[in-house]
């Protein structure tokens, strides 16, 4: 790499790894990461096996709705993809590129939000509780715990926003934009498996 | 301090398309999963290993696109979300098999 001659040696490329801090931020947040997974799998362990302990209340077959869960699953899809958008802007030190993905990002988490609970409100109406069966009070831990994270990343990165917009893209913002977007990605991943093994797999039996 | 700095510099900046491409092939995975689920388009039997092969393979999308451990100096990041996996994974089926 010595042949590099352009302006990009006067700054790294990987904002959010430039100083010692922030590798060490990224690395930490990656040890919460396998920490989180083993959270969910823990859920998603009780879940499977308490599915079928409905009781008199609705069974999976009979509550879950697809078409609902395809359109949540979009929604926090294309969020993964604008907020990953949104770092390549970051490194790009283009803020107003940064932002408008970050804001989108945030809409379409907040979309996501509110079909949940929209759906929830819905199951509750159908006797579908917290208290009412095994099948309840293991899918509403694991999809609540689920949707939690999404409302704590939803406010995490509005005060992120608020701060760079009155500090810059820094080395020193960089970092935290960047855990904040793996935790987003996080999300979506075990989104992935809540939509095959609780909605699809419950579908199938 | 010298070092640190080279090291960040000698990773190319990233393309979005690389991401887009990953965006759409999680898209069709996604789709094909909920098409096996709607449709009766396979047996009954392939229908719940084929669910299972298409979410890990959304979640290897994920990991090394956008969570972006395919750059380089990513090898400590990669082995704590293996730990993480692999525990998680004894975890789940020890509370399944109960």
């Amino acid at each position: 790499m010595a042949n590099h001659t352009d302006s990009s040696t006067e700054m790294p490329n990987h904002l959010e790894t430039a100083t010692f801090e922030g590798k060490n931020k990224v690395l930490g947040f990656w040890l919460f990461l396998g920490a989180e997974t083993v959270l969910f799998a823990c859920l998603f362990g009780t879940y499977l096996a308490l599915r079928n302990q409905s009781l008199d209340g609705p069974t999976t077959q009979e509550l879950f709705d697809l078409k609902l869960v395809a359109l949540a699953t979009a929604l926090l899809l294309t969020s993964s993809l604008t907020s990953v958008l949104s770092m390549i802007k970051m490194n790009e030190r283009n803020m107003k590129g940064m932002i408008t993905w970050l804001v989108i990002t945030l809409a379409l988490g907040l979309g996501f939000l509110v079909l949940e609970i929209y759906e929830f409100l819905h199951y509750v109406h159908e006797g579908h509780t917290f208290m009412s069966s095994a099948f309840g009070s293991s899918f509403y831990a694991l999809v609540g715990t689920h949707g939690a994270h999404v409302t704590f990343g939803i406010i995490w990165i509005t005060t992120l926003i608020i701060q760079v917009l009155k500090r810059g893209i820094t080395t020193e913002t960089a970092p935290k934009l960047f855990v904040s977007s793996l935790y987003w990605h996080f999300i979506d991943v075990v989104w992935v498996f809540i939509f095959t093994l609780v909605y699809l797999l419950g579908k199938v039996g | 301090m010298a070092k640190e700095s080279n090291q960040a510099i000698s990773r190319k900046p990233e393309s979005a398309m690389k991401h887009i491409l990953s965006f759409v092939l999680m898209i069709a995975f996604t789709a094909a999963s909920f098409f096996l689920v709607m449709s009766d388009a396979v047996p009954s039997g392939w229908v719940i290993p084929l669910l299972l092969i298409f979410a890990v393979v959304q979640v290897f999308l994920q990991l090394f696109t956008f969570m972006h451990l395919d750059q380089k100096g990513s090898a400590y990041y990669t082995i704590f979300i293996i730990f993480g996996i692999f525990v998680a994974v004894i975890s789940a089926v020890g509370i399944l098999l109960m």
